[in-house]
C-alpha cells in the first residue's frame, strides 16, 4: 500500500489526482449537501465535456511545439455556417432528421477545414503557430461576424437540441461523446506511430525529420485533427446553448491553454498525457464549479485557478529537477 | 520530499480558499437572490451591483451578485448551473445572448426557481416578471426634446449612431424620428443615421466629415454611450461648441470633461444603480406573493410602469447629466 502510494506520487499524473481529491473534498466541505448533491455531479458532467475536448485539442497541438489560439473561433465558425444550414433546412422542409445531420455533418467539415487552412499555413507556408493561428482567430472571428451580424443563429430542431441535455441511463450525452473522444485521443497520442511523430516533433522537429518522418504531413494532420474536435466541442456548445454565437466559448481559449500546462504538457512541445489534460480539466472545472457554489467572489476565484496554475508548474519543474539529480 | 511537497499544496489550497471566504459574510436560511450581469468589472455594471446589494442590505435578504468576466452566454450559462446546484430563490439575468440562456433557464424553473431578467430581455416564455430601465418610446423622445432644447426648433441636424443593425438604438431613432415629423417640422435630418461601429474614435472622425460637409449644421443627436462623446470631442476640436450642439445616451463619469465647456451639452441615460436596486425588490416582492402594478411607488427608485401583460416591468424617465450633477454620478 505504501509501495503504491508512493508510485502515484512519482508521476504528475499522481499529482494531480491527489490534487483533483483534494479540491473534491475542499468544496465538499465548503459547500456540504450542496457539492456533492446528485444534481450538481450532473450539471458537472454536462459542463465538462465541451472544455475537456477543447482542452484535448490544445493539447495536441501544444504537444508538436504550436499552439492553436484559433480553436474556440473554429469551434464557433463551425457552428455558425452548421447552424444557419441546419436551421434554414428546418425551417424550409420541416425535416428534423434531414436538418440534424446537415448540421451536424457541416459543423465537423468547417471545423476540419478550419484546421486544414491553420495546418497548410503552419506546416507548408512555415508561419509560426502563434502568429498563424491568431491571424486565423481573427479571420474566423470576421467571417461568423459577418454571417451573424452579431447576432445569434438559432432556430434548431429539437433533436438536436436533446444531444446537449439529455441523458443516457444518467449519463449526460455530450460526456459520452467525450468518453469516445478521451479514448481516441489516447490510441492516437501514446498507441499510434503518429502520436510518436508527434511528440517526436514537438522534441525536435529537425531530428524528427532526419529519422524520415514527413514532419510537414504530420503536422498538417494534427491541426486537422485539433479542428476537428473544436468542432465536436461546437456541436455540443451549439446544442447546449440552443444558439450559435461567435463569443460563445471565448472564455475556453486560455483555459484550455492552462489545462494542457496544468496536466503535464511541456509549452515547448514533445511531452504531453491525455490522463493528464483530463484531470486538469476536471480540478478547473471542480474548482470553478465549487467555488461558485461556494459564492466567492468571480474575480477571486480567477486569482485562485491563476495561483494553482503557477504552484503545479512550479512543484512539477521541482520534482523534475529532484528526478535529474 | 514529494510528500511533503503534496501535503503542503493542498494545505495552502485549503488556506487560499478559507482565507478568501472568510471576507464574506454568510446567512444560512433565508432569500437567496442571484442578480446576475452580463458581465462583472465594467463601471455600468459595478454601479447596478451597489443597487443590487444595497437593496439586498435594506430587505435583509442575501444578494448574490455575480457574472462572468468576459460577455460570454457560455460562461453564463455554466454560472447559472452551479447557482441552480447551489439551490436559490430568484435569478434575475441580464443575458448576453437571449436563445442560449434559454435551456439554462429552464432547468431553473424546474427546480422551483423564480426567473427575472434584467437590462436586457430573455426569451419570453421561461421570464416571469422582465424589469426594463426605460420605456423605448418616452427614451427616444426625451432624445430629440432635448436636441430640441437646446439648439431650437428649427435647423439642420444629423444622428451619430453606434450601429445600423443594432435593433434598441434603432428602436430609439424610429421613435424620436416620429416624434420630430408630428411635432418639430423645423427639424431637418441632413443625411441618413451615421454608424460608428460602437468606437468614439469613429464617431469623432464622423463628425468631423459631417461638420465639413454641413456647414449649417445646428445638432447632433448621439445615440450609443461612446457616440455623443465622439461628436463632442470633434466639435471641441473645431471650436463649435457655440454652435452646435451635441446631445445622447452617454454615462455621466465620461461625459465630464465634454460636459463642462460645453461641446456635450446634455448627456442621458437611466442609472444601473436604481434598475438593480428596482430587481431586488421586485424578486424579493415577487417572492412574498406581491407582483408589481402600474404605478407602483418602489422606494429608493420612484414610479414604475407595468405594461398590460403584467410582466415587463418599467422603471422610469432617464436621468439627464449636465455640467453642474454629473460628478454625482458613479458610472
Amino acid at each position: 500500500m505504501k509501495l503504491k502510494i508512493k508510485g502515484l506520487i512519482a508521476t504528475k499524473e499522481g499529482i494531480l489526482f491527489i490534487i483533483f481529491l483534494a479540491v473534491v473534498a475542499i468544496m465538499t466541505i465548503l459547500s456540504p449537501s450542496k457539492f456533492l448533491s446528485n444534481y450538481n455531479l450532473q450539471s458537472l458532467a454536462y459542463q465538462l465535456p465541451e472544455f475537456g475536448i477543447l482542452s484535448l485539442s490544445m493539447m495536441l497541438i501544444i504537444i508538436t511545439g504550436g499552439i492553436n489560439l484559433s480553436l474556440t473561433f473554429s469551434a464557433t465558425l463551425a457552428m455558425i455556417v452548421g447552424g444557419l444550414a441546419m436551421s434554414s433546412v428546418f425551417a424550409n422542409t420541416g425535416g428534423a432528421f434531414l436538418a440534424l445531420v446537415i448540421g451536424v455533418a457541416l459543423m465537423l467539415v468547417v471545423a476540419a477545414l478550419a484546421g486544414i487552412f491553420n495546418g497548410f499555413v503552419v506546416s507548408y507556408i512555415g508561419v509560426t503557430p502563434m502568429i498563424a493561428t491568431l491571424g486565423a482567430a481573427t479571420l474566423f472571428e470576421g467571417i461568423s461576424l459577418n454571417i451573424t451580424k452579431g447576432g445569434a443563429i438559432s432556430g434548431f430542431p429539437l433533436s438536436f437540441i436533446m444531444i446537449g441535455n439529455t441523458a443516457i441511463l444518467g449519463i449526460p450525452v455530450p460526456m459520452l461523446i467525450f468518453v469516445v473522444i478521451l479514448i481516441l485521443m489516447w490510441l492516437l497520442i501514446e498507441k499510434s506511430k503518429m502520436g510518436a511523430a508527434i511528440i517526436m516533433i514537438g522534441c525536435n522537429p529537425k531530428v524528427a525529420e532526419f529519422s524520415g518522418i514527413k514532419v510537414k504531413n504530420v503536422l498538417f494532420k494534427a491541426y486537422m485533427i485539433s479542428g476537428l474536435l473544436a468542432g465536436v466541442a461546437g456541436v455540443i456548445m451549439a446544442s447546449r446553448y440552443n444558439s450559435a454565437k461567435e463569443s460563445y466559448g471565448s472564455s475556453y481559449l486560455l483555459q484550455s491553454v492552462a489545462a494542457s500546462v496544468l496536466g503535464g504538457t511541456s509549452i515547448s512541445g514533445g511531452e504531453g498525457r491525455v490522463v493528464g489534460t483530463l484531470l486538469a480539466a476536471m480540478i478547473l472545472q471542480v474548482i470553478s464549479s465549487g467555488l461558485n457554489i461556494f459564492g466567492l467572489n468571480r474575480y477571486l476565484t480567477n486569482v485562485l485557478m491563476g495561483f494553482i496554475l503557477i504552484f503545479v508548474l512550479a512543484i512539477n519543474f521541482v520534482t523534475e529537477k529532484f528526478k535529474k539529480n | 520530499m514529494k510528500k511533503v511537497l503534496s501535503v503542503l499544496l493542498v494545505f495552502v489550497l485549503i488556506i487560499g480558499t478559507l482565507g478568501a471566504a472568510g471576507a464574506k459574510e454568510k446567512k444560512e436560511d433565508g432569500i437567496k437572490i442571484v442578480v446576475m450581469p452580463k458581465l462583472v468589472g465594467i463601471p455600468y455594471f459595478n454601479a447596478s451591483e451597489k443597487g443590487a446589494l444595497q437593496a439586498g442590505k435594506d430587505l435583509g435578504i442575501e444578494v448574490i451578485y455575480t457574472g462572468p468576466t468576459t460577455a460570454d452566454a457560455a460562461e453564463q450559462v455554466k454560472m447559472l448551473e452551479d447557482l441552480i446546484s447551489k439551490g436559490v430563490d430568484v435569478i434575475c439575468v441580464a443575458p448576453n445572448d437571449a436563445a442560449a440562456l434559454t435551456p439554462v433557464l429552464m432547468k431553473a424553473k424546474k427546480a422551483g426557481i423564480v426567473v427575472f431578467d434584467w437590462d436586457t430581455p430573455a426569451d419570453e416564455s421561461v421570464v416571469d416578471i422582465s424589469v426594463h430601465q426605460i420605456d423605448d418610446q418616452k427614451f427616444g423622445e426625451h432624445m430629440w426634446d432635448l436636441l430640441v432644447q437646446e439648439m431650437g426648433p428649427t435647423g439642420e441636424y444629423a444622428i451619430v449612431t453606434g450601429g445600423l443593425s443594432a435593433a434598441n438604438l434603432n428602436t430609439w431613432i424610429d421613435h424620436g424620428l416620429n416624434y420630430a415629423k408630428a411635432n418639430f417640422p423645423g427639424l431637418r435630418l441632413v443625411t441618413d443615421r451615421v454608424p460608428t461601429d460602437e468606437k468614439q474614435q469613429v464617431a469623432y472622425q464622423k463628425t468631423l466629415d459631417l461638420i465639413k460637409a454641413y456647414p449649417n449644421l445646428k445638432g447632433i443627436v448621439g445615440v450609443s454611450t461612446p457616440a455623443p462623446l465622439g461628436a463632442a470631442q470633434a466639435v471641441q476640436e473645431k471650436g463649435k461648441n457655440k454652435s452646435i450642439a451635441v446631445v445622447g445616451s452617454s454615462l455621466p463619469t465620461d461625459s465630464g470633461p465634454y460636459l463642462e465647456d460645453g461641446s456635450l451639452r446634455v448627456g442621458t441615460l437611466w442609472d444601473p444603480a436604481k434598475l438593480g436596486y428596482l430587481t431586488v425588490v421586485l424578486a424579493y416582492n415577487y417572492l412574498k406573493g406581491e407582483k408589481p402594478y402600474d404605478g407602483q411607488e418602489i422606494p429608493n427608485v420612484g414610479k414604475i410602469t407595468v405594461w398590460d401583460d403584467n410582466r415587463t416591468v418599467i422603471m422610469g424617465p432617464p436621468t439627464d447629466f449636465v455640467k453642474e450633477n454629473y460628478k454625482s454620478f458613479e458610472f
